[in-house]
């Protein structure tokens, strides 16, 4: 896929993200956020420091734009930047950056991507939801929070991953 | 990619994302009030524990200075007590124990440390950092707060050798209790902490855990200072007890000590010898 198209579909799901954070407000134990995976589906041929950037400007963006607090989801997205080589080379191997592939669901298969997701999903949950509690809230409620908001964004993240690499499968 | 590239490239990556994060931080602080209170909470406790262990370790290293000055406090205040004990025993009033400074009655003190220390011989030695110019004397005691460290036998400019505790030739008068029998107190031959109280009469009265003293029966050792407590006991050949003593002070652990010297000993050791030499001087008459 060309970069500037991926920008441009990459730009909606950040807006359809804003409308999730502003008028998807179902319960407070449900955090639904395709930021990370987003994150996770830059090209592998830009560099960690590029995939932060990219990272910080997404999460200001939605925090600008949507109801919470200015940079929380800057603040939980930055690290996911930050990781997404490592968890590239741990889940998909060396090979991936050697041909500077981009994953897909239909290379890889579903179980390796969903690792690949919520390992960074989960990362991202457990920042914002410390931060979005601040201390305040005990344990046991984000927890709770954690375990609905990681298999629900989850599936939402596949499903997001498997239409922005569509036009990879059907070359 | 080159190893010092790659250095590089990680310390930028680092360093960009310290700052990303804190500009995030610093975005939430503003932008929440929980949020700001709970950044600052866990700066707070970051900076105390940073604190905290720098100071850590800076005690740590400054443990050595403080020893030292603890020492010289204990050997003062070890001092006023002895001179308070011998002013209160006078007749003369309360300044009739004080002679000089570092002088407590008939005691001279002086305070030391061991500069080396043998532990697992039969004959163990000591050496310590005083000599004749700080004014040890060949024949004084080596003591600590809470036991008789030894005996010293040589003497240099800055340097005194010492025979040990922990040797099988050494031995000190000591007494059960205040008021008690007295007896000669050694080392039991193995342990670091242990010693037995010998030629102790059958009809003496003791029970385990009564404090051992100095007897003051010496012009090497001053009376009364502790040295153990009485932990069990037996019969040596059938006519005298022998009882066992865990000492109050571990000889494997010491460090700092102070130099007991008895001022009227020049006196007191021609009059024994006078006593021995009279004795023998009656044998050979009698014959």
């Amino acid at each position: 896929m060309k970069s500037s198209r991926f920008f441009a579909i990459y730009l909606c799901y950040v807006l359809l993200q804003v409308l999730l954070c502003n008028y998807l407000n179902l319960t407070y134990y449900l955090t639904l956020s395709i930021l990370p995976v987003l994150v996770l589906l830059i090209p592998v041929r830009y560099s960690t420091i590029t995939a932060m950037l990219i990272a910080a400007a997404s999460g200001f963006l939605v925090d600008f734009l949507g109801d919470g607090v200015l940079g929380l989801n800057m603040l939980a997205l930055i690290p996911v930047g930050l990781v997404r080589n490592g968890l590239l080379n741990l889940v998909f191997g060396q090979e991936v950056f050697a041909h500077k592939e981009d994953v897909t669901i239909q290379k890889y298969g579903i179980i390796k991507f969903s690792t690949y997701i919520i390992i960074a999903q989960a990362l991202f949950l457990i920042i914002y939801i410390a931060a979005d509690g601040a201390g305040t809230r005990p344990f046991w409620f984000n927890a709770l929070r954690f375990a609905i908001s990681l298999p629900a964004g989850t599936l939402l993240s596949l499903f997001i991953a498997d239409t922005l690499t569509k036009d990879y499968r059907d070359r | 990619m080159p190893r010092k590239s790659r250095t590089i490239s990680i310390i930028l990556t680092a360093a960009i994302f310290i700052l990303l994060e804190v500009a995030a931080l610093s975005m939430i602080v503003r932008g929440g009030d929980l949020q700001g209170i709970w950044v600052s909470r866990f700066s707070h406790r970051v900076m105390g524990a940073l604190w905290g262990s720098s100071e850590s370790v800076r005690d740590y290293f400054s443990l050595k200075s403080q020893n030292q000055e603890l020492a010289q406090e204990n050997y003062r205040l070890s001092l006023q007590v002895a001179r308070m004990q011998n002013a209160i025993e006078s007749a003369g009033g309360p300044e009739a124990g004080l002679v000089g400074d570092g002088f407590a009655g008939d005691f001279r003190f002086i305070p030391g440390a061991i500069v080396k220390m043998s532990k697992n011989k039969q004959h163990n030695y000591i050496i310590i950092n005083k000599g004749y110019e700080d004014g040890v004397r060949p024949q004084s005691g080596i003591i600590t707060s809470r036991g008789a460290i030894g005996i010293v036998e040589a003497v240099e400019r800055n340097y005194s050798y010492g025979i040990a505790f922990m040797n099988s030739s050494f031995n000190v008068s000591a007494r059960i209790g205040s008021e008690g029998v007295v007896g000669p107190l050694s080392w039991d031959g193995h342990s670091t902490n242990k010693a037995i109280l010998r030629e102790i009469p059958l009809q003496t009265r003791f029970a385990q855990g009564d404090t051992v003293f100095t007897s003051g029966y010496s012009t090497i050792f001053p009376p009364d200072i502790p040295l153990g407590i009485v932990t069990g006991s037996g019969i040596q050949d059938g006519t005298m007890y022998e009882i066992y003593v865990t000492l109050l002070e571990d000889h494997a652990a010491l460090r700092y000590i102070t130099i007991v010297d008895h001022t009227g000993r020049d006196e007191i050791i021609p009059l024994e010898n006078m006593e021995a030499n009279g004795e023998a001087k009656e044998e050979t008459d009698e014959k």
